[in-house]
């Protein structure tokens, strides 16, 4: 059995994130108290407009939008760049490489209980409240299922991004510098800050043609949008699909190349 | 014991300074990318600035360049948290792995000890950004020079960074409690991102929270008021000093309640 041996490690995972209950709830907590501070920012920027509308996109909707990149962020980021970088500065990563299974893949599952836990304990509640918040401003219906697609292919698409940025780390040594670099691009890339509406004509173009608006801009525009055009939602899935596909590609060549750039001191 | 001067303290820091450096130049490549990470954060929180401002002219009745002013001065405030005390986020881990102990043998402060052991150069790449920011927004703004308003705007300055100093002590200092403190720094880290907004947007809960428990809003907020709009200003801004005195020490007993406490694990 394949899978079996996989999801030992996701369960191992769940485990580990209930036995550090405490710091589980400090994240719960202040998680609510920033999502609350997003509010009254961004009702007071609407307040001070004299449309309700800008971009095509209400307050309800950039709230709902932002809330959820927010929730969407907490459930992908695994911080797999800090472990793979961790490892090849203290040379464990030896051990790991000697493991019967891929590397790529076992780093995946062995993160993938933290995904499953936040999926329950945060992006769920959080998606249920800002639902509730909105007075159904989320409309319930196949949007849904697109939008859980979407996210799947999104985390996906991160974790191939965070692959190649941790693979980079064999080279330069540097954790924090090149973590942040990733960071900073894909957060203002992908619409996690500002929605990707938003931003000026050139730019759009621009962020189109890249992967990092598969992550957030296209699962988000899918739940917000009630009643979707087959068009509009086969070409984002399509888009997301095409983007899975290259970045895993690439994120497993690179792997294969580098791996002989690695020197381990000891170890 | 006798008391060790100010100059005895002064030397040492120094000498401790010169030996991070030292050691900070031999991953050379590690220090050129943390620097244009560092750079890359302070572009892109630019970016978003501009791309919101675009779309909204006024917040709460702040405009462009007055948001400028405020965004400018939280940047330089938040430099000598950067430069000088980015030790507090190893602190969870000398304290989890027992490495802590070794502080508490030396005989100087403790508090002082850890924090000079490290001195952060990628900081001052934010200095400059902020800088920038807050001259050209001044000159925009037409706010005139005199000096005693470069007196009042240093002494503001200082006073708006030790609150954020305090922040982190206090937040770091958790982990002699609940050992992983990562989730709370990390909330007053996203917290101070919210310092550069007006108090005003918020309810009254909400102010009274971040003037009195996660006083953020004296990052920015009241002292820049003091300078933009002196009628407006209350007496918060023109006591920010004394209050940010006063948070400052009563961080520093928090933090040096933990480090006495602290017993090692044994190792």
């Amino acid at each position: 059995m394949k899978l079996k041996k996989y999801l030992t490690l996701t369960r191992a995972g769940i485990m580990e994130t209930f036995q550090f209950r405490l710091s589980f709830i400090v994240m719960i907590i202040g998680n609510l108290l920033y999502l609350i501070v997003m509010y009254f920012v961004w009702s007071a920027i609407y307040a001070s407009s004299n449309n309700d509308i800008i971009n095509g996109m209400a307050f309800t909707d950039t709230l709902i939008y932002l809330v959820l990149a927010t929730a969407q962020f907490n459930l992908m980021e695994m911080y797999i760049v800090w472990e793979i970088g961790n490892n090849i500065r203290s040379g464990r990563i030896v051990l790991d490489l000697l493991k019967p299974i891929e590397y790529r893949k076992y780093i995946f599952w062995l993160f993938s209980g933290g995904v499953v836990s936040h999926f329950l304990m945060t992006f769920l509640p959080t998606f249920i409240a800002v639902a509730i918040a909105t007075h159904g401003a989320i409309s319930m219906g196949i949007n849904l299922l697109y939008y859980l697609l979407s996210v799947v292919m999104a985390i996906s698409i991160n974790y191939s991004i965070e692959f190649i940025v941790g693979t980079i780390c064999l080279y330069t040594e540097s954790i924090w510098g090149i973590n942040i670099m990733k960071q900073v691009i894909v957060l203002l890339l992908s619409g996690a800050t500002i929605p990707i509406a938003f931003f000026p004509e050139p730019l759009k173009a621009i962020i189109n043609y890249l992967p990092f608006q598969s992550i957030y801009n296209a699962p988000l525009s899918l739940l917000l949008d009630g009643t979707p055009a087959a068009e509009t939602v086969l070409s984002t899935l399509g888009t997301q699909l095409i983007w899975c596909i290259i970045m895993m590609v690439i994120s497993k060549v690179f792997w294969k190349v580098s791996l002989r750039q690695i020197t381990v001191n000891g170890g | 014991m006798k008391r060790k001067g100010l100059r005895f303290y002064a030397k040492i820091y120094f000498k401790i300074l010169a030996q991070d450096l030292k050691s900070k130049m031999s991953y050379r490549a590690d220090f050129i990318i943390s620097t244009i990470g560092m750079i890359f954060t302070n572009f892109a929180g630019f970016i978003s600035f501009w791309v919101l401002f675009r779309n909204f002219p006024s917040i709460n009745g702040w405009g462009y360049y007055e948001m400028l002013f405020l965004y400018g001065f939280s940047l330089i405030s938040l430099t000598p948290v950067q430069c000088l005390f980015d030790n507090n986020w190893n602190l969870r881990q000398h304290v989890y792995t027992g490495d802590f102990i070794k502080y508490c043998f030396r005989p100087i402060n403790t508090f002082f000890y850890y924090q000079s052991e490290i001195f952060d150069i990628k900081g001052l790449g934010q200095l400059a950004f902020g800088l920038i920011t807050l001259i050209y927004s001044w000159v925009k703004i037409g706010l005139g020079f005199t000096p005693l308003m470069l007196l009042k705007v240093i002494l503001l300055l200082i006073s708006a960074s030790l609150i954020m100093i305090a922040l982190q002590n206090a937040a770091a200092a958790t982990c002699f409690w609940i050992q992983n403190s990562f989730y709370v720094l990390d909330l007053v880290f996203r917290l101070k991102d919210y310092a550069k907004y007006p108090i005003t947007i918020f309810n009254p809960i909400f102010r009274f929270i971040f003037t009195i428990f996660v006083p953020i809003a004296f990052i920015a907020y009241y002292p820049s008021l003091a300078i933009l709009r002196p009628n407006e200003a209350s007496i918060l801004s023109w006591l920010s000093p004394v209050i940010s005195l006063f948070f400052f020490m009563l961080s520093y007993k928090i933090w040096m309640c933990g480090a006495i406490r602290y017993s090692g694990t044994g190792s």
